[in-house]
């Protein structure tokens, strides 16, 4: 299952800014292109909504999940779940993001080289 | 024992100038700077450093040995401080609020606390032989609200207590109020000085804490502070005049009731109407 940062519900939405206040979380499942969407209930946290949304897409079995950025909690929660994490950086649709996924476009984050620390890495 | 606070609606208005020299103008108690993100009234005081205190906050820490991954503290933690993953339990420290649950909901007794160090408070002794204390948080923390509450319970035993509050309305502001008996606002007459004074008495209506008004560089505004205050019944105990001297003089870290007489009779004349208010 694959979750989309989204501004609002479905494959038109326009992808999020952000990760952990992120409006909703569009599921897409490529099995059988069934189409799905989660209100992140962290978006009003006042703190830690990052590792709680990674919980909730764990809890909606997501195993990738493509989001504009990422901090250091989520990073480590995003981990210690084991889903693996992708960067997008145009502002498109969900549908289009996925094809860019599918497309090997987007750079993983997860990967070796990437500590928990690096979301805080300046370039 | 009384516990003043000295507010104010954003930093720069004047708060710390005014909670200090009313101290020293009045010669007893003691003070708390309690503004632990950017303690300045130690700048103003000087005192002789006698003795400095680490504060620490407790976290959890699991023994993956004896976790089994059931989720309960997770679920607890209404703060998102622990989150059991995959195969093990992470825990986010400065997250965490130290309110014991996790712990509590532990059926495999997996969680135990740890302690770290989140800032320190320093205690020293004025020339003129009276004490302060100050907080300092350490850079990064996120809530300086347990330093704030060991201040207060380092000064319970105190007949009187200055206390140089953080600005604003945060958690912060929130916790140096605890067990105050009157708030000293000061307000600059501005419009920006004016939201941000507004929030600041509603903090305290709500927490039910009398307070008076004193206006900072008078002269420079309207009448909109003085309407407000008169609508709220808030008194104004003083106006302190807009100089350049007491700028300059500030800017060099001296104490403006040690240098202007006049600046000093205001002082005297809040500290007056003030005690009329509270009692002595
Ligand atoms: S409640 Fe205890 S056993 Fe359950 S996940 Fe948390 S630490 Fe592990
Ligand atoms: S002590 Fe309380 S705030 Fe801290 S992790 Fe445990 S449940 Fe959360």
């Amino acid at each position: 299952m694959i979750a989309v940062c989204a501004k609002s519900q479905g494959l038109d939405a326009l992808v999020e800014e952000r990760f952990g206040r992120a409006q909703y979380f569009v599921l897409f499942n490529e099995d059988n292109s069934e189409v799905a969407f989660i209100d992140n209930a962290a978006k009003h946290e006042s703190g830690g909504a990052g590792g709680m949304a990674v919980r909730l897409l764990h809890d909606a079995q997501v195993d990738v999940v493509l989001v504009p950025e990422l901090g250091p909690k989520a990073m480590d929660a995003i981990k210690a779940f084991e889903i693996k994490v992708y960067r997008y950086v145009d502002k498109k649709t969900v549908k289009e993001t996925i094809e860019d996924y599918q497309n090997g476009l987007l750079k993983r984050l997860d990967d070796s080289t990437a500590t928990s620390k690096s979301g805080l890495r300046r370039v | 024992m009384k516990k003043i606070a000295v507010l104010s609606g954003k930093g720069g208005t004047g708060k710390t100038t005014l909670a200090t020299n009313l101290f020293i103008t009045m010669g007893k108690g003691v003070l708390i700077d309690a503004d632990v993100e950017e303690p300045n009234s130690h700048l103003f005081l000087k005192p002789n450093i006698q003795d400095t205190k680490v504060v620490k906050k407790k976290y959890p820490n699991v023994d993956q040995e004896k976790c089994n991954l059931c989720g309960a503290c997770g679920d607890f933690c209404r703060y998102n401080a622990i989150l059991p993953a995959k195969n093990k339990v992470l825990v986010f420290k400065e997250l965490c609020h130290d309110c014991g649950g996790c712990q509590l909901v532990c059926q495999q007794n997996a969680i135990t606390y740890k302690e770290r160090a989140i800032g320190k408070i320093s205690t020293g002794q004025l020339s003129n032989g009276l004490t302060m204390h100050y907080g300092d948080l350490t850079v990064g923390e996120v809530s300086g609200v347990p330093i704030i509450e060991q201040l207060h319970r380092m000064v319970e035993k105190e007949d009187w207590v200055w206390i140089d509050s953080p600005p604003g309305t945060s958690c912060t502001t929130v916790a140096a109020l605890e067990g105050v008996d009157f708030a000293l606002i000061v307000a600059e007459p501005t419009p920006f000085g004016l939201s941000d004074m507004k929030m600041v008495v509603e903090l305290l209506e709500e927490r039910n804490i009398d307070m008076a008004v004193v206006v900072n560089k008078a002269g420079l505004g309207d009448q909109e502070l003085h309407d407000f205050c008169a609508t709220k019944r808030i008194d104004v105990l003083a106006e302190i005049p807009f100089q350049k001297d007491y700028a300059a003089h500030y800017a060099s870290g001296e104490l403006l009731s040690v240098q202007f007489p006049e600046y000093k009779k205001i002082m005297e004349q809040i500290l007056d109407r003030l005690l009329k208010k509270v009692g002595n």
